[in-house]
């Protein structure tokens, strides 16, 4: 049940300035804790601002998708809402410059398959890139790495609620209690769209999934020019509480802007922060075996032979999809 | 980890080392279930991932374990469990007599309760049987180990495992390579567990998976699709065809058991799995409302963890009796004086 959720406790915020300020504070702990290295050559103006983080997120969020829509067998969209969650939630907390998007993404995408229930084997994960069976295995030894510190920087909090289920609910409410609308199933497809967009935007991490869920058959109504005010004034019952139903307007209208305001990206854009994401983990985070680096040694266990450092799996492999 | 300082080992779960431990801040005893990563092909095992999400959702229970917190450790994690003295087996087991009727209906309240919860948070545990049922040094009955548990959804699309649940305890539906199925397993189960309690023996022993349909037909009866509809489309249903027999009443299967007892027995162990009843109906059954009534938590008994003689609760010197004058049990004054002096 989402009422008592670890999302609704933890992973519901009441402003996005709040969610600003944290990824501002990811971005500013990268920088004092470079500088803080004494590296000769590292300025501030190599880091990426929290601006140009953005961009690379929305960049990687959007492969994520892609990579995720293409997947054999095909992927629930739960499986592929969590993945996405999971992905937000990693760079609330962490900048793009502390752990590379390209492999948290996949982790994020295979923690997400694991923990819905879509059972596929690490094989059969990899065997999605487009890859060579050497670089494939790769890719896998990576993920396995950052799976632990993925989980952990979620909190060991696993359970998703997508908007999916209530959009399912709400269409089977509409077919039985409100006879105005003569075929609610005409709207599954732009609320599906809807739903798809809002994946990529913070209001996961604003509104409750059946807020989402409700928006988008209002607005798939609306586009269909159908007017759906009595289904909230009659069969919620909301018409004498006047101050429920102008919250509830208020919270569609901020989901609405929300996903309105989304925009992918220019390649330009995406291109140049790149360089410098690249330039950053060439510096920063070569010949780190993250492990050490994060303090895991543990003496009752063997030490894995060192990683294999990032270069060798490119983006560009990624590019092949 | 420093938080804690180890006390012993419990023993070996599915993924890991089970450890006794005490939390140094609050001076809990805590039970640590170590998953260790090293060496696991697809990274974190599900039955881990399963067990956080199952039990992390859910609100705090009486009859459900509480997992109290996970954190990182070494190349995997802990995952930090409220300690619990010892399980319904090793009562079943260390019991010199059988249990009363009054104890077994303390037993069965308690574990319906906790299966109702699961069940009205969507969850079924898939796995129930006495090992899994941890007693408290209270005596509560806690349901535990949610490795197989899954969060259910109504719309009946999703294939799941038929390899689950402990044999004995393992539905019909399943021992057909059911690969949907619902929550009746667990409430079957529920039934294996009453029929154990009422013997002090497994119902249905069966040694292999063949041999456990054998159990269960031998005293169910052979399934016919007049009793059981939908046995037709069970995978397994074609491949395995058994002598017909008629069912043999359930009164001799568990005697010397009161009527109330055998007839929430016989709503237990149905084939059909929607004609089970639910946990919550069950505890509304007369079994709990007639003479004897379910015992309170404290008066049952309490085996210490791997011991061999059930522990005799600690009793009061001698028996209190109304009679008795107070001034006897007082402490006279005038003894401690002499000690209350060298405290000042």
């Amino acid at each position: 049940m989402y009422h008592n959720s670890s999302q609704k406790k933890f992973w519901i915020f009441d402003k996005e300035a709040k969610l600003d300020q944290f990824r501002q504070e990811a971005n500013q702990k990268f920088h004092s804790k470079a500088l803080g290295l004494r590296k000769p050559g590292i300025n501030e103006s190599m880091f990426l601002e929290p601006r140009e983080e953005k961009v690379l997120f929305r960049h990687y969020e959007k492969r994520l998708l892609d990579f995720c829509s293409v997947f054999k067998p095909v992927m629930p969209k739960s499986v592929v809402g969590t993945a996405c969650m999971y992905f937000r939630r990693f760079y609330l907390n962490n900048s793009l410059m502390d752990y590379h998007p390209r492999t948290i993404m996949l982790t994020c995408a295979y923690l997400s398959c694991k923990v819905d229930e879509f059972n596929v084997s690490s094989t059969q994960f990899v065997g999605n890139l487009q890859e060579s069976p050497a670089g494939q295995e790769r890719a896998l030894e990576q993920i396995l790495e950052y799976e632990l510190l993925l989980i952990q920087q979620l909190n060991f909090h696993l359970v998703v609620h997508n908007p999916y289920r209530p959009l399912e609910g709400f269409l089977i409410d509409l077919k039985t209690r409100y006879p105005l609308l003569e075929n609610p199933e005409m709207m599954r497809k732009s609320a599906d769209d809807f739903l798809n967009r809002a994946s990529m935007t913070d209001v996961g991490l604003l509104f409750s999934p059946s807020q989402i869920a409700l928006t988008a058959v209002l607005n798939s109504a609306a586009r269909a020019g159908l007017n759906m005010e009595t289904y909230l004034t009659e069969c919620m019952g909301l018409k004498e509480d006047k101050e429920t139903l102008s919250k509830m307007y208020d919270v569609m209208r901020r989901i609405t802007t929300l996903i309105k305001e989304y925009e992918l990206p220019k390649v330009e854009e995406v291109n140049m922060c790149k360089q410098k994401l690249e330039r950053i983990h060439a510096e920063f985070t070569t010949n780190t075996n993250l492990k050490r680096k994060h303090g895991y040694e543990d003496d009752d266990h063997v030490v894995k032979k060192p990683l294999v450092t990032e270069e060798e799996w490119s983006d560009e492999d990624l590019d092949a999809l | 980890m420093d938080q804690y300082s180890i006390l012993g080992r419990i023993g070996e779960g599915a993924h890991g080392i089970v450890f006794k431990a005490k939390h140094i801040e609050t001076g809990e005893t805590v039970a640590l279930k170590k998953v260790a990563l090293r060496k696991l092909e697809d990274g974190i095992p599900n039955q881990a991932l399963r067990e956080i999400k199952a039990l992390q959702e859910i609100e705090d229970n009486q009859y459900v374990v509480k997992l109290k917190d996970v954190f990182p450790h070494g190349t995997g994690f802990v995952l930090v469990f409220e300690y619990m003295l010892s399980d319904l087996s090793e009562v079943i087991r260390n019991s010199q007599r059988p249990l009363t009727e009054s104890q077994v209906k303390g037993y069965m309240m308690m574990l319906l309760k906790g299966v109702a919860f699961c069940h009205e948070n969507s969850i079924m545990h898939r796995d129930l049987k006495p090992a899994n049922l941890l007693i408290s040094s209270t005596g509560h009955l806690k349901i535990a180990d949610f490795g197989l548990a899954r969060l259910f959804s109504n719309n009946g699309e999703k294939l799941y495992s038929h390899q689950v649940a402990t044999r004995w305890y393992r539905a019909p539906e399943l021992l057909y390579g059911a690969r949907k199925y619902d929550e009746g397993v667990d409430l079957w189960a529920v039934g294996c567990i009453f029929g154990e309690l009422l013997n002090n023996s497994p119902l249905f022993p069966g040694e292999n998976d063949i041999e456990q349909l054998c159990c269960v037909l031998r005293v169910l009866g052979t399934p016919n699709l007049e009793v059981w509809p939908e046995i037709a489309e069970l995978p397994d249903y074609n491949k395995i065809t058994f002598k017909e027999n008629p069912p043999i009443p359930l009164e001799e299967i568990v005697p010397d058991t009161s009527p109330q007892a055998v007839d929430l027995l016989k709503k237990f162990l149905v084939y059909p799995s929607k004609q089970r009843v639910s946990a919550i109906q069950a505890l509304l059954h007369p079994y709990f409302f007639t003479d004897p009534l379910p015992a309170h938590h404290s008066e049952l008994p309490i085996p210490q963890r791997g011991g061999k003689h059930s522990r005799q609760r600690l009793q009061p010197p001698y028996e209190f009796s109304v009679d008795r004058p107070l001034h006897e049990s007082l402490v006279d004054p005038s003894l401690i004086q002499v000690h209350a002096w060298g405290c000042s």
